[in-house]
């Protein structure tokens, strides 16, 4: 069921950066708690129509069930939620936060990154969350993620760094 | 290599850090020629599942291990640290092949 995307795996020419775009991009966001970071940070995915405001609502009905799993790496939270609780179109957007948040992740706090994601399936997107575990794991991509000034500059990186994979 | 032990990784909603979960494992399964298989899914997916283990994000484990139908749970705290995976998952064979 891979097939499709295997010449995709291996030049690297994948499928973030086509699930990113500057208007779901926000820079030093200030959050009272990890809800309001939640909140804020998927504000953009509602926004721009890729998903339901239940779908935000689910994000954290998971975190407060089943604790913060979607911190998961150093300072990184992924919020994303069931598909079929409001995903409309997939899509990421990238999120910084002016003040690192607590999750409550004894491994992985405080959160100064999230990737908020809506993706209706993972088959489809197989290639665009490889490049994303593959960002994740370059501790230069955060560097240079701290430096942006605007939105565009974000887009920019991630295409570039995803050129590079 | 005798036994393959069959996987199943999964997350709440199955589609996000339970697939970057699944690329991750594959690479060091395969880095490290564990005899372990995967496939991803979500909680659900836990209905007739009938492999061998289950491997998640670290903050689901004590539920999934609250399961009966979970076999053995294994929790991964970092989704981007190769050796915390290969140590878990190594020591898991480990424990099931005697």
């Amino acid at each position: 069921m891979w097939a499709g995307h295997t010449s995709k795996e291996r030049t690297g020419d994948c499928m973030l950066s086509d699930l990113l775009s500057e208007e779901l991009v926000l820079l030093d966001v200030e959050a009272s708690d990890w809800e309001d970071a939640i909140r804020k940070g998927a504000q953009p995915l509602v926004d721009n129509k890729k998903v339901t405001p239940a779908y935000v609502d689910d994000i954290v009905k998971g975190v407060n069930e089943l604790g913060p799993y979607i911190v998961i790496t150093e300072h990184v939270a992924l919020p994303h939620a069931r598909p079929e609780s409001g995903a409309l179109e997939s899509a990421i957007g990238i999120v910084t936060l002016k003040e690192p948040v607590e999750f409550g992740s004894a491994d992985n706090d405080p959160v100064k990154f999230m990737f908020p994601l809506a993706a209706k399936d993972s088959d489809a997107h197989i290639g665009a969350l490889q490049s994303l575990v593959e960002l994740l794991s370059d501790p230069d991509f955060f560097t240079q993620l701290e430096k942006c000034a605007t939105p565009k500059d974000v887009v920019e990186l991630v295409h570039d760094k995803e050129r590079s994979l | 290599m005798s036994k393959m032990f069959h996987a199943l990784i999964c997350c709440r909603a199955g589609m996000g850090s339970s697939m970057m979960l699944k690329i991750k494992c594959d690479q060091v399964i395969k880095e490290n020629n564990l005899p372990i298989e995967t496939e991803h899914g979500n909680l659900d997916s836990l209905i007739g599942f009938n492999g061998d283990l289950v491997i998640t994000m670290s903050d689901l484990t004590d539920e999934l291990n609250a399961d009966p139908r979970v076999p053995s749970a294994v929790g991964i705290t970092n989704i981007v640290d190769k050796g915390e995976m290969k140590e878990k998952l190594e020591a898991w064979v480990a424990e099931h092949s005697e």
